[in-house]
């Protein structure tokens, strides 16, 4: 079972203290990327939920640490563990019971779990966590709270520091002497006393605006404040919390009201100012390491570079998307940007060029005011080789290979400039990509304005050497006059393809190249041609589908289906009716069976024979798609459970059923999670040694998450995105670019990654006898000499008892 | 992964391809080495009689120095030598006239050039000789045509006292020039009017003549055989020239409007058909291009068109504009002379040397030792500007800077978010399909209508002086009716009482509309004719 899809941009990534590794946080995962060649190195395996917030240990500057690589994570299982990311092993585990949503351990530097010196405080992480049994106080839904809580005893310590409407993102300053929380139109700020850590202890320090806040960043070293808000506004505040946090628990001091610029009430700052350059909500703010400049960014994709004494602003364009989190690496010339089209952007600091991206699966195109059936954008899959072409925002195809989880290459289809701000006009609807993957096709479509402009075109690409590189090959402007294109289908073995019309007609389209033969006047011009249009009662087209010889053409014609010749283009036969408007066919590998589905009210999945067209048998389920193989009688199909179902309350709105066609009882189901907008697909699989024909079955929900699985493997009623989320990782040959060790001797064997977890799953430090497991592990991830020193002195000591033994 | 993700190319919003109409002259912009082989003539206008006259015949001497155009009663011989130098007056000098009794046709030179023969209305066949000093003198008269003798010809190989005539009274005759008397001929050679006739290249005994029977027939004076020929054709036209190529194996005849190649040898075998003229083809030559050897022919219909033989395929044209009866081209290859049916004749004169033969020229003296190439001193602006100039050698390796992206004003105004200003400025370059795209731009940005609200009064004139000119246009109508409809709908108050001028433009809209109505009604009527048939035909 391979999994994977899952987002890069949940949550901000976190670099390793050298610089020379990123955290990131995907699904119930933490990925470890390297920075200079952007693969990924290894995985933390652990949380059954989603991580959400991850904290380096910082180097503490003692000699003996210098290769440790130590992080603290949280998820929404309410867990937080206590990770060796450069093994990988799991340390601690320390239960909140709670869902985290942030932490942040202020005096970590001083403080660290492990350490021989008992005398060291404990250290204390502030979290930020859900809870949702609170319930309704005053009037109000209050489900986050932030509340102190002691790692090293693995206890809450003392209360409650605020209640929040939702969980807030805590942000803390380089130093670890502030912590705030955005809350509504007001910041909450407290500073971190050095000893004795207690919620009562704490000072809170309000800072207040008209606008609700979405964001705040602390200055380095100075007692500066910056915060955004919804509106694109970025408010520093200087000099904030000098009198309240200076005095301890002394009367109020008086407030000069005189001289504070900008600063509303009674707040506790020296000035407020407002610069205002974005349009839409602050995502992220960062202070620059030489503390001279604040960085900003927002849906524009730009990254605005504001001058702090004077407000002067550079920018960064040309990032191409919005931008979610910003964050800075301990080498001062490298940071990182999250953008929301799952890619995280390595930046070269003072130039700001993108050195190298990790790329993850493109999130789903969403068309927002578009009505229902009309707007469904289609995913293309390539069978043979197991890759996606998703269509994107930027008006580009991005081709995703499922087996190996990475992104192949984007293809821009819409010659136009993507602008992330505007809403959604023109784009990509429909995806289409031939079985061999030699061919495929796409639909654009521009929206129009008040009924003027509008166009639809069509253009057909031919794959390049490489798999996922497509040369445009035609441009068919308006195929069906001024109708969408409902469906798109090639024919299996033959430059052959037929698109239908909501206009009530449809067109068999050929590649002029093969018509060599048949004329005597040889046409050197390529390009696609359409042969023959053809209708049915005028009844608008709603799908398409070519049997698997490519002899039998069947067009959906709302509750028929209508068998043609695709070659004589001659009406063949017709079907019988469905309840509703037949949204998608699909002939079930060369049997005599084909099989339709439809939706809306009267949603139904329906097995027609062809040889005495009647129907075979029939559920009324709502389906969202089905899949079948090309020589096996199986087919797959991914339905939505309705919302009386039981599994609603559990998350999993969808299921997964397995047929063999003959039967209606199904061979095998499993329940999903997002089956909304989802999408089936069988995939040969070529993974391993395991070609014996044998296809995965590759399931990928709304959100762009997929799992691929053998159907005939995998146990019934077991949930197919599993917690423990894991990618077999074929770490030396998912890039062809080799660098550093693999350019000088060569790649290194792929290594199974299985074996080595299997091995070394043992908790390092709980094992009696480290030094025997120490080395079984691969050799790239070698423990750090710090941690093997010691164990293999206490082998040596061990050695010396024995003998000691022996000799008595 | 994409590291390229930060050269994001920049679109303009020019690329509206689907708007501009299908163009199916795009091959005439391809340039090929042939077409920049006759871009290097000169072209020039030459009357030689102010009589508008038709230059029936032309022809060059086999050394190049002389020119002689048959045009009314006169041959008149032109020193190309003097046309060939480049001079801005261009005086073409004219070297002699030859007179002749009646209309003149068919000049000839010997193959060292001396003499001249020329055909006449009258049937008679003179030989001039041409010193270069004296004017030109009769040398003999030929005379046993009884009709006009068309087709004069002095065989290509070196037998400088034969000479071959034929001409409409169906007569072909090889004459011996000494003694002024037939060696050879055949009376009723066709059974209509010769009017074409060639020498073999290989043979000084071998002919071919093509006659308006269709048929051309190729005669050998060695073989005596009465009237009929060695080997006759059946062209399918009336033939209007013949023309052995070079090979003396292969003969291309031109008549109606196709030229065709036959194999000689092989007993007359159709090689190749050419189609490419409209009108009667009515001259064909040779003529060398760099290396090669080309066909050449003209038309009634005005085109030049040079055919590549060796590989079947028609590397050029040219057009003039009158009907060209008449081509010669210099054995030297610098000049291309074509006669009209009015009188003038147009000459290309090779100005200057073309890079290939500038590298043919600098193989062949590679042994010359080069200029030594003057120091620039700081002083030179040639000092600055060194190597500025220099080409990629065959094995460097080129590092393109990477293009600048030039934006016109619209797409600069439109990337700074300025719509109207961008709509104003496309409006004003009055380029159809720019417009269109910024319009089509507009939409996608769904800035439009508010784009048209804003307009100010002259701008406004400015986009219904747009539409109502292209809103008829097929490619752009569906766009353009309705745009029209909504600016009418929003801007009716502006309209109402934007004066005369808005009011001239909201009548020539409503004309257009009225115009188009008509169109589409007429078309229908067309529809509803022709669509019965249609139905009767797809029984």
């Amino acid at each position: 079972m391979i999994v994977g899809g899952q987002s890069l941009v949940t949550s901000p990534p976190v670099f390793s203290h050298d610089g020379k590794k990123l955290l990131v946080c995907t699904g119930c995962t933490v990925s470890v990327f390297s920075t200079t060649t952007g693969m990924l190195i290894t995985e933390l395996e652990g949380h059954t939920e989603r991580v959400t917030s991850i904290v380096v240990v910082p180097v503490a500057g003692t000699v003996g640490t210098k290769f440790s690589d130590y992080c603290w994570t949280a998820s929404l299982d309410g867990m937080i563990f206590y990770w060796d990311f450069s093994t990988p092993d799991l340390l601690k585990k320390v239960n909140v019971q709670l869902p985290v949503h942030s932490f942040v351990i202020p005096n970590i530097l001083s403080a660290s779990l492990g350490r021989s010196d008992k005398a060291s405080q404990n250290l204390y992480a502030f979290i930020s966590v859900e809870d949702a049994n609170k319930g309704v106080e005053n009037g109000k839904h209050l489900h986050g709270s932030i509340q102190i809580y002691d790692l090293t005893n693995s206890t809450r310590a003392g209360g409650v520091l605020a209640e929040t409407h939702k969980p807030e993102t805590l942000a803390i300053s380089k130093s670890g002497e502030f912590v705030g929380i955005k809350k509504q139109k007001q910041l909450n700020i407290w500073r971190v006393p050095n000893k004795n850590l207690k919620s009562v202890n704490m000072k809170k320090l309000k800072l207040h605006h008209t606008r609700t806040l979405s964001c705040l960043a602390f200055h380095p070293t100075k007692c500066i404040v910056a915060a955004g808000d919804v509106s694109g506004r970025i408010l520093i505040w200087r000099g904030f919390g000098k009198m309240r946090h200076s005095q301890d628990g002394g009367g109020k001091m008086k407030i000069d009201m005189g001289d504070r610029p900008g600063v509303r009430g009674e707040d506790d700052a020296d000035s407020c100012s407002t610069w205002h350059w974005h349009s839409s909500e602050i995502k992220f703010l960062m202070f620059s390491s030489d503390e001279a400049y604040l960085f900003s960014g927002a849906k524009e994709g730009v990254i605005v570079v504001w001058q702090l004494d004077t407000g002067n602003k550079t920018y960064k364009p040309n990032i191409g998307s919005p931008l979610m989190y910003f964050t800075d690496s301990p080498d001062p010339s490298l940071s990182c940007v999250s953008c929301e089209d799952n890619q995280i952007h390595l930046l070269r600091m003072p130039s700001m060029d993108i050195i190298k991206s990790i790329s993850g699966i493109k999130p789903p195109l969403i068309l927002s005011e578009l009505q229902g059936d009309r707007s469904r954008v289609t995913i293309g899959c390539d069978r043979s080789i197991g890759f996606v072409a998703l269509p994107t925002k930027d008006y580009r195809i991005q081709f995703f290979s499922l087996l190996d989880g990475t992104d192949i290459s984007h293809l821009q289809v819409i010659e136009r400039n993507y602008d992330p701000v505007d809403e959604t006009t023109v784009f990509i609807s429909l995806v289409e990509v031939s079985d061999d993957g030699s061919m495929m096709s796409t639909v654009e479509e521009k929206l129009p304005e008040m009924g003027i402009g509008g166009l639809i075109s069509l253009k057909f690409w031919i794959r390049g050497s490489h798999t996922g590189q497509y040369t445009l090959s035609t441009i068919i402007y308006e195929p069906h006059n001024n109708a969408g294109v409902s469906d798109m289908a090639f024919c299996p073995g033959r430059s052959m393809a037929v698109s239908t019309s909501y206009c009530g007609n449809f067109k068999v389209w050929v590649n002029n190249s093969s018509f060599i033969h048949s004329g005597d006047d040889i046409q050197e011009k390529g390009g696609w041609r359409c042969q023959s249009v053809s209708s049915y009662k005028e009844i608008p087209m709603t799908a398409a589908a070519f049997s698997g010889d490519g002899s039998v053409l069947a067009v959906a014609a709302e509750t028929k289906i209508t068998l043609w010749d695709p070659l004589n283009n001659v009406l063949v036969a017709i079907i019988g009716d469905s309840l509703g408007p037949i949204r998608q066919l699909a002939f079930v590998g060369s049997s005599e069976y084909i099989m339709s589905f439809s939706s809306g009210t009267k949603a139904d999945l329906v097995v027609w024979n062809i040889s005495n067209l009647s129907t075979h048998w029939s559920y009324k389920l709502l389906v969202e798609d089905i899949c079948c193989t090309r020589s096996e009688t199986r087919v797959a199909v991914l339905a939505l459970l309705s919302s009386s179902d039981k599994s609603i309350s559990t998350g999993k709105d969808g299921m997964v059923l397995v047929f063999d066609v003959e039967n209606p009882i199904p061979v095998s189901t499993w329940f999903v999670k997002k089956a909304k907008g989802g999408r089936l697909s069988f995939i040969n699989n070529k993974l391993g040694e395991a070609t014996d024909g044998k296809l995965l079955l590759a399931y990928i929900n709304g959100e762009h998450n997929y799992v691929l699985f053998d159907p005939s493997n995998v146990k019934e009623q077991e949930d197919l995105i599993p917690k423990s989320a894991r990618r077999p990782q074929s770490y030396a040959h998912d890039e062809n670019v080799s660098h550093g060790y693999a350019s000088i001797y060569g790649e290194l064997p792929s290594f199974d990654l299985t074996k080595a977890r299997s091995s070394d799953s043992i908790p390092f430090v709980s094992s009696e006898r480290p030094w025997e497991t120490i080395f079984s592990g691969s050799s790239h991830a070698l423990p750090p000499l710090s941690k093997l020193c010691s164990p293999f002195l206490e082998s040596l000591l061990e050695k010396a008892e024995k003998q000691t033994v022996l000799s008595q | 992964m994409m590291a390229d993700e930060a050269t994001r190319r920049v679109f303009p919003t020019e690329p509206a391809s689907h708007l501009r109409p299908r163009s199916r002259s795009v091959k005439s912009l391809v340039s090929t080495p042939e077409s920049s082989f006759w871009r290097t003539f000169r072209s020039s206008t030459l009357h030689p009689s102010y009589l508008h006259l038709p230059i029936t015949s032309l022809s060059f001497s086999p050394n190049s120095s002389l020119l002689a155009a048959a045009s009314s009663t006169s041959v008149r011989v032109f020193s190309s030598l003097s046309l060939s130098e480049y001079d801005p007056d261009f005086d073409p000098t004219l070297f002699a006239t030859l007179p002749l009794p009646d209309l003149a046709y068919s000049p000839s030179f010997r193959c060292d050039g001396a003499l001249i023969a020329a055909g006449c209305e009258n049937g008679a066949v003179r030989v001039f000789d041409l010193p270069n000093d004296k004017p030109p003198k009769t040398l003999r008269r030929l005379n046993a045509h009884s009709c006009a003798s068309r087709v004069v010809g002095f065989p290509l190989l070196d037998h400088k006292l034969r000479l071959f005539s034929a001409g409409d009274d169906a007569l072909f005759v090889q004459w011996d020039l000494p003694t002024e008397t037939p060696l050879f001929s055949v009376p009723g050679a066709h059974r209509d009017y010769i009017r074409a006739g060639s020498p073999s290249p290989v043979s000084p005994d071998v002919f071919v003549t093509g006659s308006y029977d269709h048929t051309v027939k190729i005669w050998d004076a060695r073989v005596d055989s009465g009237a009929s020929s060695v080997l006759s054709i059946n062209h399918g036209h009336p033939v209007e020239s013949v023309l052995f190529l070079p090979s003396g194996g292969l003969v291309a005849t031109a008549g109606g409007n196709t030229i065709k190649i036959w194999d000689v040898i092989a007993g007359g075998k159709p090689v190749y058909s050419v189609e490419t003229h409209n009108k009667t083809v009515t001259a064909l030559t040779l003529a060398k291009v760099r290396d090669d050897t080309r066909l050449l022919s003209v038309s009634i219909d005005g085109y030049l068109k040079s055919f590549d033989f060796s590989r079947f395929k028609i590397t050029h044209s040219m057009r003039y504009p009158a009907p060209l009866l008449s081509v010669a081209f210099s054995p030297t290859g610098t000049i291309r002379v074509v006669g009209t049916n009015n009188g003038a004749m147009y000459m290309g004169i090779k100005k200057k040397k073309d890079e290939f033969e500038d590298q043919v020229g600098s193989d062949d003296f590679a042994w010359s030792v080069p200029l030594p190439e003057k120091p620039t001193s700081r002083k030179n602006i040639r000092y600055f500007k060194r190597g500025q100039s220099e080409k990629p050698s065959e094995g460097d390796f080129i590092i393109k800077r990477p293009e600048k992206v030039k934006l016109k004003e619209h797409d600069r105004l439109l990337r700074k978010f300025l719509h109207k200003d961008a709509l104003v400025s496309v409006l004003k370059t009055q380029q159809t399909t720019s417009i269109m795209a910024v319009l089509e731009e507009l939409v996608a940005r769904r800035k439009l209508i508010k784009c048209i609200s804003n307009l100010d009064n002259d701008e406004l004139k400015l986009l219904l002086s747009f539409i109502s000119k292209k809103a008829t246009q097929p490619w752009c109508a569906r766009f353009l009716m309705d745009l029209a409809k909504w600016v009418l709908e929003i801007r009716a108050e502006d309209i109402r009482s934007g004066g005369p001028e808005m009011a001239v433009h909201v009548r020539n809209l409503r004309s257009m509309v009225a115009h188009e109505i008509q169109v589409q009604r007429s078309l229908q009527e067309i529809q509803g004719m022709i669509s019965p048939l249609l139905v009767i035909a797809g029984k």
